[in-house]
This record gives structure tokens, C-alpha cells and sequence, in this order.
């Protein structure tokens, strides 16, 4: 599977990792993961530390995830982002809509 | 047996001689002590029968010469002498002697002494031989010990527990530490740390240390999940270890800025960020059964994240730490560690922590292995991995020529970077060629071939709908050709692309480029190609899609 969403033992933080391809293919699977989360406000973490590929559409689901969770999740995090992953989301300027670590 | 007699009297040998012959032993005669040394020397003797008083060498100087000779195991020497001399029984008995025969002699007495002697002689050849065996297992045993150990060690080389921002005491109750800490960083400048505490001590739960290294060291180099690490380890020790073996552990990954730390408890006491004041501030609790108990299907891996405050210190241990006790039987306890943390909060107090351990079980045996980590969560400084930027030095052309077939429920881009990426010098650019070519190749496939358009992606639910409609038009698409040329030139080191299609339309004039909304959902593809690209271009009325990207240049 290349979209795995898993919460934290507290509760306090869902953890979303994709490994390999990052676009429109998992668009279906990446919204399930993160329907569901509940009133408890979490932070909600994306992990990219096994994902290779990624492109604009992949750039429009995480927008699409920041608008339709909007304030029902406490903070939206892009983690582990390898170096050239990590320039795809410095260019489009995606630090002004995420906290990237 | 053999038994040989040592008289300067002729009428005593010949006496003696006769009596033992006829109990059926063979006999051998010297007249004094010098000459029985030579005797005995060639051809040995089962039990000797010594008189005291001889010229040349008396009784008691060759009774200690005899058992010298006779080493490891036991020569009888019966001492031939009337027993009313108590001065020179004691004498006899001081020089090794280990009974007395009187002249003449009871036959029935000596025959029952000569066999007792026997027995004692037949026992001391079978302890002999038990000795040796017990010695060659035992060496045996060493040197496997020895190739183990050597094996753990080589295991270990990877270790890292040098750095910095990592202070260890580890302390095992015997040769092999059955308890294991394991520390390296991973390929993005993070950190991952291991703790753990196999059931037992010695030479097994030691052996258990062996896979679970080896897997650590793999996967974080590959920079991996803990949650993956720790479903690893468990799959491999649940396969290995027998029933009543496991491993607490321990198990966390601390991100490059040192911000955030995820981990793994499963039967470790609770781990603690402590300030610098040594004050606990946060406790990992142990949340998980230990590893190599559950079947893979029913471990748990799920892991607690937590955002560290600048200046926490992340405390691990095993439970000798608080199992330790003093020498009047009182165990440190929690408590009591917590308390010498706060007396030795500072980071530069490590030290003194440890003396301050030391000295409270001073005096005891230490009956469990002690391992105490602590890490300083800082940025870590760890170098961020690079791939291989080598250059290419051969020139070469590739024409990919696509139909609908290998578009349908295919993914023809990637597949085309996972070959090219087998080329020296192109893997560390795949992630951005990747983007260029799936930008392209979707812009002329979604808008040339398809004619989608882009704003439905700005409606509710526009983005779904979009692949969809994306879905359903190529489902009914028909002899098509998508074309995509690569050449690559070493001398500028620059690989060029051209995407077309056989599409009637080009791709929209007013869209060649835009200016990006950073909130819309769309627009940003080309934006990408324009930033990563050293030059782009559409050509023949936005049929054809021409990009370059230079190697030299990790862009922008």
C-alpha cells in the first residue's frame, strides 16, 4: 500500500505516509486518509521520507486536504521530504501553507 | 600389575617377591633408591613397595623423587618398616608415603592393602582422564565464546555512539551484555536510537543482539520508520528466539532539527525528557508488549510522536539502572534515579551521574546489565545524504513512442525514470526529472488529447471530479501516439525532452505562462517546468512540449 494513515498512541497526532509516487493516482486513497479524524483536533503529519515521486497534482491534493480540513485539525505538518522532494515544496512556496520539518 | 619393590636386602625381595608373584602381579626388584628411580623411569610401576633405611638413596628422598616422577596421577608407595618408630612413620607420611608394610608381612593383610591401593590408583586414571575431557570442553567452550563475541563485535562496527549530542554508560553484569544499545543517524540528517533488554544474561540473549543490529543499521540507513524497525524486529525475533526469550526495547527517531522525536516503548521504564534543571518533564511510558512475543498479525507498531522544547534531554534505561541495589539490600527505584538526575541536571554533569551510580552499588555484585542513554535534543548536524552526482560522459538518444495501450492503467513515466535512473549520474536527478516528464507528458495528454479543463479543479469537489472526467475520456480514446524524445550531449552535460502528440489542438496560448495563485489548484505545473528547467518551450502551435534540464545544476 502506498498511502498508510495511522494515529498516534495519544490521539493527538494522524500520521499519513507515502511511499513511492505521490499524485492523482492515490487520490481517492489519500482523501480516506484523512476522512475520519474526529473532534479532537489533531496534528495532522505527512510523512514523505519513502516518497520518491510527487508532482503538481500531488501539490493540489495536499491544497485540497489544507481546505477541507480547514480548522478541524490543529496544524497540517510535511515531514521527512528528501532534498529534491523538499525543493518541489520550497518552489511552490508551500511553507506559507504547511509547517515543513 | 606392577608392582615394584625397593629392598637393599636380598632376603626381603625374594621374600616379598615370591608372595606377590602368587597374588598374580608381575614384580620387578631394585636394591636401592637410585636404582629404583631408573627402573621406574623405563618401565613405570602400579604401586611401590620402599624400604627406608638403603644405602646410595634412602626410602624418603626416592618416595619424593617417585611422585614426582609419577606427576598427576597417584603412585601408591607403601613403605616397608617394623611400625614400632612413630618418628619415622611421621617421616615416611611427610615424604608422601601412603602406607606401611610390616617385615614379614601378613599375605592376606598386603594382599588386601595391595588391591586397596589399586582402587586408589584406577580412580585417579579415571579423574585424569575426566579432567582432560572437562579441559578440551572447556576450551572448546571458549573458543566459541570467543568467535561469538568476535562476530558480535564485527556486528557492532556500525555503531555509532560517538556524537556529540549522545552520552552513554553501558555497564553489562557479564562478558556478553545482554542488554543493547544501538545508535546511527539516517540518510536526512536524522538520528534513530535503540535501547534494549533481552530476557537473561550471557552468551543467548546476546546472540538475539545479532539480527536486531543488523536490521537497525539497514533500516536506518535506508531512513526508515521506527514503526517499520520495530515490525522488523519483531518479525525476525519472534522467528528466532524460543518461547520464554524476548526483548524490551526501546526504539526512537529524532528528526534532524531535533524538534521532534517519534518512538517505540515496549517494556523499557518510562523514558524521560528531562531539562536542565535535570527536572523530568515528560514520560515515555512503556506502551507495547516486548519484542519477539506477538505473532507479526497481532504486534502492534504504532508509534507516539511528540514536539521537544529546545534544551530537553531525552533520558533511556534499562531496569538495572533502578534494579540496582546497595549493600543494604535497597533498590534505587525510579525515585531514586529521578532524584540523582535533579542533583546532576546539568548536561555536563554526565559524569558525575555515573560515579554517583557507581558508588551507590558499591560493595554489591552487580546482578543485571546497565545501559543509560542520554540524548541532547539539538539539531543534529548530521550530514543529509547525497545521491551520486557523477556525470555522464556518453551521448545518447532514446524515442519512446506511446499509444493508447500503454497509457491505459499504465504509468509510462515513471517507468521511463526508473530506466533512465539506471544510468550512472541520472538516479540523484530522478525525483525532479520525474516532475518535468509528468508534468509534460500530463499537460499534453490531459489538454492536448483529452481537452480537460483545468478549472474545474477550482469547483468543490473539482479536484476528484477532474480525474474522473480525466478517468472516463481516456477510457474511450483512440489511435493515439504520445512521442517523447531524450538526448543527452556529456559536453554540456544538459538532457533535452520533447513531448507531442498527434492531438488536434495545442495547448491554450493564454496558459503558455502563468502567473501562479498559490491558494489555486492548478496553473502550477507548468510553473514547475519553468523552474526546474533550464529552458522550456511549446512549439508547433502548442503540439510539442521542448524542455531542457541541466545536470550540473541542482536547480534553483
Amino acid at each position: 500500500m502506498s498511502v498508510s494513515r495511522e494515529f498516534s498512541n495519544d490521539g493527538k497526532q494522524l500520521i499519513i505516509a507515502i511511499q513511492g509516487k505521490f499524485d492523482f493516482s492515490l487520490v481517492q486513497e489519500f482523501r480516506q486518509a484523512y476522512s475520519h479524524i474526529g473532534d479532537s483536533q489533531p496534528t495532522v503529519i505527512i510523512d514523505l521520507r519513502e516518497t520518491e515521486y510527487l508532482d503538481s497534482s500531488a501539490l493540489g491534493m495536499l491544497l485540497n486536504m489544507r481546505k477541507s480540513l480547514g480548522s478541524s485539525v490543529k496544524d497540517i505538518q510535511l515531514i521527512n521530504a528528501k532534498p529534491d522532494v523538499r525543493r518541489i515544496l520550497d518552489i511552490s512556496r508551500f511553507d506559507k501553507m504547511f509547517t515543513i520539518a | 600389575m606392577h608392582i615394584l619393590i625397593v629392598d637393599d636386602q636380598a632376603a626381603n625381595r625374594v621374600m616379598l617377591r615370591g608372595l606377590i608373584e602368587r597374588f598374580g602381579h608381575n614384580v620387578s626388584c631394585a636394591e636401592n633408591g637410585m636404582q629404583a628411580l631408573e627402573l621406574f623411569s623405563h618401565k613405570g610401576a602400579d604401586i611401590v613397595l620402599l624400604d627406608v633405611m638403603m644405602p646410595v638413596m634412602d626410602g624418603l628422598t626416592t618416595a619424593k623423587h617417585l611422585k614426582q616422577l609419577s606427576g598427576e596421577i597417584h603412585l601408591p608407595v607403601l613403605f616397608i618398616t617394623a611400625l614400632d618408630d612413630q618418628k619415622t612413620l611421621l617421616e615416611c607420611l611427610d615424604a608422601g608415603g601412603d602406607d606401611f608394610i610390616s617385615t614379614p608381612p601378613e599375605p592376606i593383610v598386603l594382599q588386601a592393602k595391595l588391591n586397596a591401593h589399586a582402587r586408589v590408583r584406577e580412580l585417579s586414571f579415571k579423574l585424569k582422564e575426566k579432567n582432560e575431557v572437562l579441559a578440551y570442553h572447556s576450551n572448546r567452550m571458549e573458543r566459541e565464546q570467543n568467535v561469538v563475541s568476535h562476530m558480535l563485535s564485527n556486528a557492532l562496527l556500525e555503531n555509532e555512539l560517538r556524537f556529540d549530542f549522545l552520552q552513554t554508560y553501558l555497564s553489562p553484569a557479564t562478558e556478553f551484555n545482554g542488554d543493547l544499545v544501538l545508535s546511527k543517524g539516517g540518510p536526512l540528517g536524522n538520528y534513530y536510537i535503540f535501547v534494549g533488554d533481552f530476557t537473561g544474561h550471557g552468551l543467548a540473549p546476546a546472540t538475539g543482539a545479532l539480527p536486531v543490529a543488523q536490521t537497525f543499521f539497514d533500516l536506518a540507513e535506508r531512513g526508515l520508520s521506527v514503526a517499520t524497525m520495530v515490525k522488523e524486529f519483531n518479525r525476525r525475533l519472534v522467528k528466532l528466539l524460543p518461547d520464554d526469550m524476548f526483548c524490551a526495547a526501546f526504539v526512537a527517531e529524532l528528526s534532524a532539527g531535533g524538534d521532534r522525536l517519534s518512538y517505540w516503548n515496549g517494556g523499557i521504564p518510562d523514558a524521560l525528557f528531562i531539562d536542565n534543571n535535570g527536572e523530568v518533564t515528560n514520560r515515555l511510558p512503556s506502551e507495547h508488549l516486548a519484542l519477539g512475543i506477538l505473532p507479526p498479525d497481532e504486534f502492534n507498531s504504532s508509534l507516539s510522536h511528540c514536539f521537544i522544547e529546545r534544551g530537553q534531554r531525552l533520558v533511556a534505561y534499562t531496569d538495572g539502572v533502578i534494579e540496582m541495589a546497595n549493600t543494604d539490600g535497597n533498590r534505587l527505584k525510579e525515585s531514586g534515579f529521578e532524584n540523582k538526575l535533579k542533583q546532576f541536571g546539568h548536561q555536563d554533569q554526565f559524569d558525575d551521574l555515573v560515579s554517583s551510580l557507581e558508588s551507590f552499588q558499591q560493595g554489591t555484585e552487580q546482578s543485571d546489565d546497565i545501559s543509560l542513554v542520554v540524548v541532547n535534543c539539538v539539531p543534529t548536524g548530521l550530514p543529509v545524504k547525497q545521491d551520486d552526482h557523477s556525470i555522464i560522459h556518453l551521448p545518447f538518444e532514446l524515442k519512446v513512442s506511446l499509444t493508447e495501450h500503454n497509457i491505459k492503467g499504465e504509468d509510462p513515466v515513471t517507468r521511463l525514470v526508473d530506466s533512465l535512473s539506471h544510468l550512472e549520474g541520472i538516479k540523484a536527478h530522478k525525483t525532479t526529472l520525474y516532475l518535468l516528464l509528468a508534468e509534460a507528458f500530463n499537460n499534453i495528454l490531459e489538454h492536448n488529447l483529452l481537452r480537460l479543463n483545468s478549472d474545474i479543479k477550482e469547483e468543490d469537489e473539482g479536484f476528484e471530479r477532474y480525474y474522473s472526467e480525466r478517468e472516463r475520456r481516456l477510457k474511450s480514446l483512440e489511435d493515439i501516439e504520445v512521442a517523447i524524445d531524450v538526448n543527452y550531449q556529456p559536453v554540456d552535460s544538459v538532457i533535452c525532452f520533447g513531448i507531442r502528440s498527434n492531438g488536434e489542438n495545442g495547448y491554450p496560448a493564454d496558459e503558455f505562462s502563468p502567473v501562479l495563485d498559490e491558494e489555486k489548484m492548478h496553473g502550477r505545473g507548468m510553473q514547475l517546468i519553468k523552474n526546474f528547467s533550464r529552458y522550456y518551450e511549446w512549439k508547433d502551435e502548442g503540439q510539442c512540449l521542448y524542455i531542457e534540464y541541466d545536470l550540473n545544476l541542482p536547480s534553483v
